[in-house]
């Protein structure tokens, strides 16, 4: 039963009576299926609402006096929500009504009510923080991991990401075991290790995939020996290796015993037919020079160990070849004025065996002085 | 005269080996002596007979350009 006012003198009936009980134990109820505003028979009653979409309630003033209460169910899947009309609503919830939300109007006076509805809790609202999107203040709030997301802190593992163009600072990749390793592609988008070479090597291809691997010699000399020119008449030189494209032997400083000269040969071969020999010989200033048809090998002169030093320099390419080889020789020697100064021997050895062994010899005596080097060039 | 040596240096491992000539390097090497001693008296006699030469077309009144035109230095 709806609010009344009675007046002095009225009598209450046993219905008035009976109806008052059940609101009591039993609120009168306004069932709604449309929004609606408010009248003052609401006063004390249970107001639904049922309604798939969504509804209002208005609230006037002038209709309800101070203390008045009544209560809003919302039933229907709609929200309802609760509007202040002329009247003030106040709340410190929402004052949406979902479904099966109920709450109790109650004014202060006839124009100032305040709603207590479903209780929102403290949370106000939902901010997407680092690495997420979306949030919100009121209804559904979604939150979604943030597809720009730059910055994790921490240690983080993952597996089976995929990083689209990342730029990486100082990583770690635990493969990598020794300073210096290198990684390589294997084909299949997976990595390898190339662990660190030698020293000197150089990064090269094999079998299809990078390697380290010993620079071949090329393009330089390699000295192979150091012999002293003393003690000994005949110096040969054995166990030279086949392994280059040419020698280059440096004869330095040489002298015998007694006044001498040079000679070289190969193989300890002395056959004189199997060299051909030319040495064209300066003897200035004393005399012009001239030509010689060589038949003693000689490759240098006048060495006198007292007063005299002289200098080789001397080539042989294709030393390997078991067809003719082809040599000459630079010489020069200090001292002596009256014997040759310098002298250039071209010469071709017809020996059928690669040269192994170069045998230089003093023209008298043993030698005394002098250093030969061998070098290898490729 | 010292004895005449011949040393071996084995490159490949760096030994060295003296022995005396044997018999037949000391024919070469006596012949080779006496080829250089032929040699260097087959010089001295060039070089002797061009001094003559150059003496006598000197006598002759040729200037040293001219004997050196006709004789070299």
């Amino acid at each position: 039963m709806s609010k009344q006012t009675y007046t002095t003198g009225q009598v209450l009936t046993s219905a008035q009576m009976t109806q008052l009980q059940a609101n009591d134990y039993n609120q009168t109820v306004s069932a709604k299926v449309a929004s609606y505003t408010l009248v003052a028979s609401d006063a004390g009653t249970r107001i639904t609402m049922s309604n798939a979409s969504a509804t209002t309630i208005t609230v006037n003033t002038s209709l309800f006096t101070a203390g008045d209460t009544l209560i809003i169910t919302n039933i229907g899947a709609g929200v309802c929500t609760i509007t202040a009309g002329t009247a003030t609503v106040s709340t410190g919830g929402s004052l949406a009504l979902a479904q099966y939300d109920s709450g109790t109007l109650y004014f202060t006076s006839t124009g100032v009510s305040i709603w207590n509805g479903v209780n929102p809790g403290d949370i106000t609202g939902v901010t997407a923080g680092t690495g997420l999107t979306g949030g919100g203040t009121s209804g559904t709030v979604s939150l979604a991991i943030d597809s720009t997301v730059a910055t994790l802190t921490g240690t983080q593992t993952l597996t089976n990401k995929t990083l689209t163009s990342p730029a990486l600072t100082t990583p770690t990749i635990s493969t990598l075991t020794t300073n210096g390793d290198l990684v390589y592609g294997t084909g299949s988008g997976a990595l390898s290790r190339l662990g660190i070479g030698s020293s000197a090597q150089i990064l090269t291809v094999a079998s299809g995939i990078p390697s380290w691997a010993t620079p071949s010699a090329g393009g330089g000399m390699t000295l192979l020996s150091t012999t002293n020119l003393t003690g000994a008449q005949t110096i040969s030189i054995t166990g030279i290796s086949q392994s280059y494209k040419a020698l280059t032997l440096y004869i330095e400083n040489f002298s015998s015993t007694v006044d001498s000269s040079m000679s070289m040969f190969f193989n300890n071969d002395t056959t004189l037919t199997n060299y051909l020999e030319y040495m064209m010989r300066n003897r200035a200033p004393s005399t012009s020079a001239d030509f010689v048809d060589q038949t003693s090998f000689l490759t240098g002169y006048g060495l006198d160990a007292t007063t005299s030093y002289g200098f080789s320099y001397v080539t042989i390419p294709n030393y390997t070849s078991t067809n003719y080889k082809i040599y000459q020789v630079w010489s020069v020697h200090t001292g002596e004025s009256l014997e040759f100064a310098q002298t250039y021997n071209w010469t071709a050895y017809n020996g059928t065996s690669a040269i192994s062994e170069i045998n230089i010899k003093s023209g008298t005596g043993n030698w005394d002085s002098g250093t030969v080097k061998i070098y290898g060039v490729n | 005269m010292e004895n005449l040596m011949v040393r071996i240096h084995n490159i490949e491992n760096d030994e060295i080996t003296d022995r005396e000539m044997n018999k037949k390097e000391l024919e070469e090497y006596t012949n080779n002596q006496n080829l250089l001693i032929t040699n260097k008296e087959k010089e001295k006699s060039a070089l002797a007979a061009k001094q003559s030469a150059q003496a006598k077309l000197a006598a002759l009144g040729l200037t040293e350009e001219e004997v050196a035109a006709i004789v070299g230095n």
